[in-house]
């Protein structure tokens, strides 16, 4: 059944279906040392204030801004980034924020429809994202093992539509993330907790009804015309992927793989636990990590849109307006960068979090790569240039990390396809091929 | 593109502003074409496959199994198109949903089986359990797919039933039938394959029983009743007369008012009215308590002037009475209001109040944190009301939010918007409608003040068909709006999209025709504009399938080794 999905998928991806030995040939090699490598994205809106964003200094010897002053201590882990450009969110509908938000990861136009109407007055309607997203490329290659392909998590997200989606599985299929904590600890950890004679019976009472589930959206899929078709067909796609994984390891308790106790519920959608959300929301990522459940993640820190109000940075005006802030207006423009500033320590949360787990000589960071993007570069032009890029952790070696590159007009698309080459996820292009041109130089030292 | 039945003038208004929906088969009293022309040839329009949204899933496991614990709410929040949750095309399923609906289907089915005999009609320990599931089995199954059960269905469950017996207990054999039925997509879809023959093209008539879950879930967003099976059956929902008498049973039933309110939240944009907040320090008497109060009032308002008022577009825009309980007539500053926790109608003096327009939930919703907004507010008259578009800003400008001055009112604060060019075109739209609502501040409260100054509630509306002009004042605004035709063929086209699960298209002429007479023929009652929404092409009929070639054969989905 895996083949199934994965074909399904991919038919996004490349833009058309793709036959099976192309797809084993994107599959990285089985490696035998043994730490597997993770791929983890960091989505903030709104872009930044770039005067505080900006290292002073050369290539390997530079001093982080006030934004980014909080991921000083990995700073031989970071490769800071600018002049790449989101040329492909300049092209196709949508109004910028979401070309911004739904081309992050997928480098591609989105789709025209009837769906969503422009910010700001509309008078157009843009569709969903036009293709997959890199995570969920990355996914395909690297999470057929665990228990998960990807798990993707929201801080305060709420919202469900195109300015609130980064994750595609496909063209037209967004994938949502999970806002609440405590749903995603049942989904992550229940079995862990569950006898082991309980789950042997619940794994073969779900075999048994999912098989069954399965045939009738298989038969009833054979009758329907094109669109109906293939949105059942994703529904069957998501059950079999169930199905072949519910005896996939679910884990192993004990080391660094420790159930997390998250504490009695709280308010998820209350504007001032941001923060304990938050936290909670890293806390679960870093553990499905070490408990190798699995190995592509992201956390999506609400919307692009969003009426958020850092009200514990003494903040009472929306990050939103406060975007929209001249860069004359110091008292707002220091607001948006004291909320970058906050952003990269909860980035730098996670980041201690990582690399405290030992893995050989190194740490779980040095395994990973974590991408930190956004939708636009300012809040006050709303450009999709000029982006301002953070990656930390090396990939297993894959990266040459504590550098600042200064690139000039590169596109976004040719950093995607260098971060699923550091996956070892063997593309040569990715998202729309008219803005990529291979792998972004220089990122392997 | 053409556009079907508007007039030049309007067209031409329409394209200025960009707006490029909302006119479909229009224009009942501005000389629009006539239904016969539109309606000459049978066309249903597009008719995708409807997914049950999470209240849809609540409900339907309420009424067929008892099951009041809401376990839809568990679900991933539904992709929102147009402002609804239920748009056919938007909703896929992913692995997180999928999973989430697989452990519902478990958790529904462990508590519907904890009283078998109460569940199947008979007791399977005492008697014949295979004779007790098999009499079970049929009814059920027509109830839970909405439809009879095939035999092959039937040989199926009993396989199933049999198989969960033998390896665990009678109780998980039910237990399993149930889990696979509610993952099932005869139960998580409204599976539309066409009736019969067509009648013309390939324009086919819809099954008795997918008529009865097409009236079902639009009058109740829930599943048939056994009347409805029963009319679907007996072919009794073949004829425009015969959908018309179920739909005003439906109507009647209670039910029907859940799934009105339901379309009145998502119409006005109050479903995230839960998590709006006000800056304390400009209004200290702010408190998250009124929130859902307001919600409140909002839906018990347009529920009574639906159900039991006049039930028309002039009542739900004009009246001057809403409904409140102490704490709400304490906001109000009404007196001799209501005394406890229960709602009661109240009559507001009507030069302050006037229908949805001023519901503290409409006003608090579409305002800042810290102040009223002519922009959202005007916004909100154009797009929900009017059903208006815009044109969006020009890409790339620098936008400077005005600075917020406490010795000016609200009003001059946003004078810049009609001053800079860069923003007029856009703005002019929406604030001079939003300044007529100045009146109100960003709780809804009614005011003669603003930061100590006079309010000026001087408004003017433009770009309409039939309300064009200045107006001083919601009141004066809301009476237009109520005689407007632009509003009424507005809230039928939003009945459309809600009701149809999605976007009006030029094929829906004929329908949005059918639809408009019947409401203008009513004097705007909505129930009117319920029933016709039976009445149409694109409800009883759609074109007939054309199924895709089949996925590769070797991508096939293969037998499981587990299907012994």
């Amino acid at each position: 059944m895996k083949r199934l999905s994965r074909r399904t998928l991919l038919k996004g991806a490349l833009g058309a279906a793709v036959g099976l030995p192309l797809l084993e040939a994107m599959m990285p090699s089985a490696s035998a040392e043994g730490f597997p490598k993770r791929f983890l994205v960091f989505f903030t809106g709104l872009g930044t204030v770039r005067a505080d964003w900006e290292p002073v200094g050369t290539e390997s010897s530079f001093t982080l801004g006030k934004v980014l002053s909080p991921l000083a201590p990995y700073q031989d882990k970071l490769l800071v980034l600018s002049g790449i450009d989101m040329e492909s969110a300049y092209h196709g509908p949508g109004d910028p924020h979401q070309q911004g938000i739904a081309q992050a990861l997928t480098a591609t136009e989105l789709q025209e429809g009837d769906l969503f109407p422009y910010a700001c007055n509309p008078s157009k309607f843009v569709g969903w994202g036009g293709g997959m997203s890199i995570d969920q490329m990355i996914a395909i290659a690297v999470g057929q093992s665990t228990r998960f392909p990807s798990l993707e998590l929201g801080v305060q997200v709420q919202l469900s539509n195109v300015s609130s989606r980064i994750s595609y599985a496909g063209p037209g299929l967004p994938v949502p993330p999970e806002d609440d904590p405590w749903k995603v600890a049942d989904r992550l950890f229940s079995e862990l907790s569950t006898d082991p004679t309980l789950l042997a019976a619940r794994r073969k009472k779900r075999h048994r009804v999912l098989d069954l589930v399965k045939d009738d959206y298989d038969a009833l899929t054979k009758k329907l015309g094109a669109g109906d078709r293939q949105r059942l067909e994703s529904h069957l796609d998501a059950v079999s992927e169930i199905e072949r994984r519910l005896d996939a390891p679910g884990g192993v308790l004990g080391g660094s793989c420790v159930i997390p106790d998250l504490g009695s519920p709280i308010d998820i959608y209350a504007n001032d636990l941001y923060p304990a959300i938050g936290k909670l929301q890293l806390d679960l990522l870093a553990m499905a990590l070490a408990c190798d459940l699995t190995r592509v993640g992201s956390v999506q820190w609400t919307t692009v849109q969003t009426g958020k109000i850092f009200s514990w940075l003494g903040h009472t005006t929306p990050h939103h307006t406060l975007s929209h802030s001249g860069d004359t207006d110091t008292v707002s423009q220091g607001q948006l960068a004291d909320i970058g500033h906050w952003h990269a320590e909860q980035l730098a949360y996670l980041c201690g979090k990582l690399d405290a787990i030992p893995e050989g000589g190194g740490s779980m960071l040095d395994n990973t790569v974590i991408l930190w993007c956004t939708d636009i570069s300012a809040g006050n032009t709303h450009a999709r240039r000029d982006m301002p890029y953070v990656l930390v952790g090396g990939a297993g070696g894959a990266l040459s990390t504590g550098r600042y590159l200064q690139y000039s007009g590169a596109y976004h698309n040719d950093l995607l396809v260098s971060l699923a080459q550091a996956m070892d996820v063997d593309i040569g292009s990715f998202g729309n091929p008219a803005y990529c041109t291979g792998p972004l130089s220089g990122l392997t030292g | 593109m053409r556009r079907i039945g508007v007039p030049t003038t309007v067209l031409l208004v329409a394209c200025l502003l960009g707006a490029c929906t909302g006119h479909i088969g229009g224009g009942t009293e501005a000389g629009g074409e006539a239904k016969d022309a539109l309606c000459a040839v049978l066309e249903p329009g597009e008719s995708p496959l409807r997914r049950m949204t999470r209240a849809e899933y609540d409900a339907t496991v309420r009424d067929l199994l008892g099951d009041d614990t809401r376990p839809g709410q568990a679900l991933v929040v539904e992709e929102e198109a147009l402002g609804f949750d239920n748009q056919a095309t938007s909703l896929t399923v992913t692995q997180l949903l999928a999973e989430q609906l697989m452990k519902a289907a478990e958790e529904v089915a462990e508590r519907a089986t904890e009283d078998l005999p109460g569940l199947l009609g008979c007791d399977p320990i005492t008697t014949d359990d295979e004779a007790c599931f098999e009499a079970f089995l049929p009814s059920f199954g027509r109830r839970a797919f909405r439809r009879p059960l095939t035999d092959a269905e039937r040989s199926r469950f009993e396989d199933l039933y049999a198989w969960g017996k033998a390896e665990f207990d009678v109780r998980t054999g039910v237990e399993l039938v149930l889990e696979t039925m509610l993952q099932s997509p005869a139960f998580l879809y409204r599976v539309e394959l066409g009736g019969a023959a067509p009648v013309e093209r390939d324009v086919v008539p819809l099954g008795g029983y997918e008529l009865a879950s097409r009236l079902s879930y639009l009058f109740w967003g829930s599943m048939p009743d056994d009347a409805l099976l029963d009319a679907a059956e007996h072919g009794q929902l073949g004829t425009p007369a015969e959908l018309e008498a179920q739909a005003r049973r439906l109507l009647a039933d209670a039910r029907a008012r859940e799934a009105v309110a339901r379309f009145h939240v998502l119409w006005l944009g109050l479903s995230h009215i839960e998590e709006l907040s006000k800056d304390a320090a400009v209004y200290p008497e702010y408190d998250d308590a009124l929130r859902p109060l307001w919600k409140e009032e909002a839906t018990r308002f347009l529920d009574h002037v639906v159900f039991d008022g006049t039930g028309t577009v002039a009542e739900m825009m004009t009246a001057s009475y809403s409904f409140m309980n102490a704490d709400l007539a304490a906001f109000y500053g009404v007196s001799d209001g209501p005394a406890g926790s229960a709602f009661e109608q109240v009559t507001l003096p009507a030069n302050e109040r006037a229908g949805l327009l001023t519901l503290p939930a409409v006003l608090a919703t579409y305002a800042k944190q810290n102040q009223s907004s002519p922009v959202h507010r005007g916004k909100f008259v154009r797009e929900r009301l009017l059903c208006q578009t815009l044109q969006p800003p020009p890409n790339n400008i620098k936008i400077e939010a005005p600075e917020v001055d406490p010795n000016a009112t609200t009003r001059e604060q946003f004078a810049e918007h009609s001053e800079n060019p860069a923003c007029a075109g856009c703005h002019l739209q929406m604030d001079p409608i939003g300044f007529g609502l100045e009146a109100y501040d960003a709780l809804g409260r009614y005011r003669e003040t603003d930061h100590g100054l006079p309010v000026d509630a001087s408004g003017e509306i433009t770009g309409t068909v039939d309300i064009d002009g200045p107006f001083d004042g919601a009141p004066e605004l809301a009476e237009r709006l109520g005689r407007s035709a632009e509003v009424r063929q507005c809230v039928a086209t939003q009945w459309f999209r809600f009701g149809y699960g999605r976007v009006e298209k030029e094929a829906d002429a004929c329908s949005m025709k059918t639809v408009q007479e019947a409401f203008a023929a009513s004097g705007y009652d909505v129930r009117e504009l319920l029933v016709a929404l039976t009445q149409t092409p694109a409800f009883r009929y759609r074109h007939a399938i054309v199924p895709e070639p089949s996925r590769d054969p070797d991508q096939a989905p293969k037998p499981s080794p587990r299907d012994e």
